[in-house]
């Protein structure tokens, strides 16, 4: 991603509204903007999502190969996620080979997901030192206005719990659900003008400084944390995102629940 | 007849796997804006294919050896993405995509009027969600409404369709099941006003008749198609 | 397939496009790139037609408008292109020891010689002048065949901005956000207490006190939505 230019202008701004207690196009601290989420919307993929939060819109798709288990792993599949955002997302994001800043999206979102253990991989053995399912999860920005990483979270997570395990085309018996009975999810707080916020749209940002993402289990377990970019921040600030992320979560956690139930 | 295993495209009745007539186009609907930050963007679903469009434009071209001193270049990428088809696709390098890309800048360079911006370029980028036969047809044509989408000025747009043969018949748009088990492809691309042509390919086996069908079988198919491009740009349903 | 949905022309006299949502209430003729637009010999060919073989051709997709004896079309997108004396807020992208590089969002950046600049630099203190990411008000002096454009800060009002906020809009839609007479603003300055100056790129300045700038932002914005209705009966 090539370096933006930030305008000084930008950054006084956002600290007045903050000081304020506004945010530039209207919001509440710590309300995300408007919500899409759509499931099973590829029909290529074993498993699919939709997401997009205000003007960012990302898809999840699930695919299943037949691996052979990691010697050291012999009873074990595997998980593999990929981020992919390619210069349709926006004017900022170049091809080539991935950027830090992908790379960084796509682990962040993978251990969020693996670490919750909603996966169990040694239900993905079939035949121990032989054969197993793998999961590949591909994550594809389309349009990026900021928050790609709740996006992308939030459309995996989705895309898994809907995967279907292809087994006929395999020849394996019956397909079947993959059963992910847990919901990871994760929620992002971006600092701007010196406070932070959630949901983050691209001018903020642009404009803002570090950021935190957290990812919380059903029962409110934390299964991965993230600081990135520059800047300091305290205890303090660091418990009142986390009390925040509890609610949220939660939020997103049963609105997901909905719409796998067919609402 | 043709192809692999007992796979049959066309029954008796001349009515294709899904459901079509040897001449029918499959179902199309196309509608714009649909990449919010991009300055022009359309997707298009035509059959199975899902194909999303993008242009960023026009800007200064760098790296400073694709620019041109006297009109703006096209920097075109068309890519599948990994959950696109059945087997999955590694992201990463591919030459097909390549190619694709290259054919459809060039397509689309006959009728971006350049020379109004000398020194700059202009992104486009195609991304297959969901393919289905015939992806870089409906690449090259969502590509054309979202350049007009964008306001970047054309001389005309591009449609741009395929048909071939199957079972020694030919047959207009292929479809999945055709294009594997087929004898023949013959993509162009056309610009409705003048029945003028900007892109070409072809690869099979088509006898001098055969490919006199198989061409007046796209022919045909553009007024349909250039509708639902104009109705998209203009706000309807499309 | 059949039975598409495309706006029908009421009228073709098409008028002045700086008028406000009055304008809707006429269906637009609305055309796409490629679509003939009549005998070049009766009229000339203004932005996004061209003369073609004796036709008029529309190259760009929007809402026509025939007005002394020229066909033009007004896009929905316009790239922002310099001409010379266009008012523009740009910002400072990179300098060297005696020049500025300014981003207008036109697909080149602008040049500020020191000599046109708000004040003359010592020697390797450029940035203390104007930094970079500072906001400048400045005028296009003159343009090359290739758009790339040199700018200056000598005249009345030119100045860096140092405070408020800078919205981008489309640069075809000033006309909508000036109104007739420049009616529009003045009511968006009084009502908003709030300083505004649109620039010729599309970019707008605003400043004043935060409640006033947040409702500004608020009403620009719903002026653009407006915009969008008028023109394409409600798709963006």
């Amino acid at each position: 991603m090539g370096i933006p230019l930030v305008p000084k202008l930008l950054r006084a701004h956002l600290a007045e509204l903050a000081e304020n207690d506004s945010r530039h196009d209207g919001r509440g601290r710590f309300e995300g903007r408007d919500l899409e989420l759509e499931i099973d919307c590829l029909v290529r993929a074993e498993g699919s999502a939709r997401v997009r939060m205000g003007d960012t819109i990302v898809y999840a798709g699930v695919k299943f190969q037949i691996m052979t288990p990691y010697p050291d792993r012999p009873n074990e599949g595997g998980l593999m996620c990929s981020a992919e955002i390619r210069p349709v997302a926006g004017r900022g994001w170049e091809p080539g080979p991935p950027s830090p800043e992908s790379i960084e999206l796509g682990r962040v979102v993978d251990r969020g997901i693996r670490e919750s253990g909603c996966i169990n991989v040694e239900e993905l053995c079939l035949i121990p030192g032989e054969k197993a399912w793998q999961v590949i999860l591909d994550l594809f920005a389309i349009s990026d206005d900021g928050n790609l990483f709740d996006a992308f979270a939030l459309a995996g997570i989705a895309a898994l719990k809907s995967a279907v395990l292809p087994a006929e085309r395999y020849e394996i018996g019956e397909d079947r659900p993959l059963g992910v009975a847990k919901t990871p999810v994760m929620c992002s707080y971006h600092k701007v003008g010196g406070r932070f916020v959630y949901d983050a749209d691209k001018r903020e940002e642009l404009g803002g400084d570090e950021r935190i993402h957290i990812t919380l289990g059903d029962d409110d377990h934390v299964h991965s944390l993230q600081k990135g970019l520059k800047g300091i921040f305290t205890a303090a600030e660091f418990d009142e995102i986390m009390v925040e992320a509890r609610s949220k979560c939660a939020e997103l956690r049963s609105l997901l629940d909905q719409k796998l139930a067919g609402e | 007849m043709g192809g692999y295993g007992d796979v049959r495209c066309i029954d008796e009745n001349g009515i294709r796997l899904d459901g079509r007539t040897v001449g029918e186009i499959r179902p199309i609907s196309i509608e714009v804006g649909v990449v919010p930050v991009a300055d022009g963007s359309a997707r298009m679903r035509w059959g199975l294919n899902d194909v999303i469009a993008a242009v960023y434009g026009p800007m200064e071209a760098h790296p400073r050896k694709i620019q041109r001193q006297d009109r703006a270049v096209l920097d075109v990428r068309y890519n599948m993405a990994p959950f696109s088809t059945t087997d999955r696709i590694r992201p990463g390098f591919n030459r097909r995509s390549r190619e694709i890309s290259k054919v459809t800048a060039e397509a689309l360079e006959s009728v971006v009027l350049t020379e109004l911006y000398p020194r700059s370029k202009i992104r486009v980028e195609i991304e297959i969600i969901c393919a289905e036969a015939g992806t870089r047809c409906a690449g090259i044509t969502a590509a054309s409404v979202a350049l007009a989408h964008a306001g970047i000025p054309m001389s005309d747009m591009v449609v741009s369709v395929a048909s071939g043969k199957v079972h020694d018949i030919v047959v207009c748009d292929l479809n999945k099941e055709e294009d594997n088990y087929g004898e023949a492809d013959l993509p162009m691309g056309i610009l409705p006003n003048s029945g003028e042509l900007v892109f070409l390919q072809m690869d099979g086996d088509l006898s001098p008749e055969q490919f006199q069908e198989a061409w007046d079988y796209n022919m045909g198919a553009v007024s349909v198609i250039h509708e639902h491009m104009v109705a998209a740009l203009k706000g309807g349903e499309a | 397939m059949k039975g598409r949905q495309v706006a029908r022309p009421d009228n073709m006299s098409g008028d002045d496009t700086a008028g406000g949502p009055r304008d809707s209430q006429q269906a637009p003729l609305l055309v796409a790139p490629g679509e003939d637009l009549g005998d070049s010999g009766e009229y000339s060919a203004g932005h996004g037609v061209v003369a073609m073989n004796g036709r008029l051709r529309a190259v760009k997709q929007g809402r026509k408008n025939t007005q002394d004896g020229t066909v033009s079309v007004e896009p929905r997108r316009t790239a922002y292109v310099p001409r010379p004396s266009d008012l523009v807020i740009g910002y400072i992208e990179g300098c060297t020891s005696n020049i500025w590089f300014i981003d207008i969002g036109a697909p080149f950046n602008a040049i500020l010689p020191m000599s046109l600049g708000p004040s003359k630099a010592e020697f390797g203190g450029i940035r203390k002048v104007l930094d970079i990411g500072d906001a400048i008000l400045c005028r296009v002096q003159e343009v090359e065949e290739n758009h790339s454009s040199v700018v200056t800060m000598k005249g009345m009002g030119l100045r860096a901005i140092r405070s408020g906020t800078v919205e981008e809009i489309d640069p075809h839609l000033l006309g909508r956000l000036i109104g007739r007479g420049g009616n529009n603003l003045r009511q968006l300055k009084e009502e908003t207490e709030c300083r505004l100056i649109a620039g010729d790129n599309g970019r707008v300045w605003i400043d004043g006190e935060v409640t006033g700038m947040v409702e500004a932002r608020a009403k620009l914005n719903d002026l653009l939505m407006e915009a969008k209705v008028a023109e394409y009966g409600g798709v963006a």
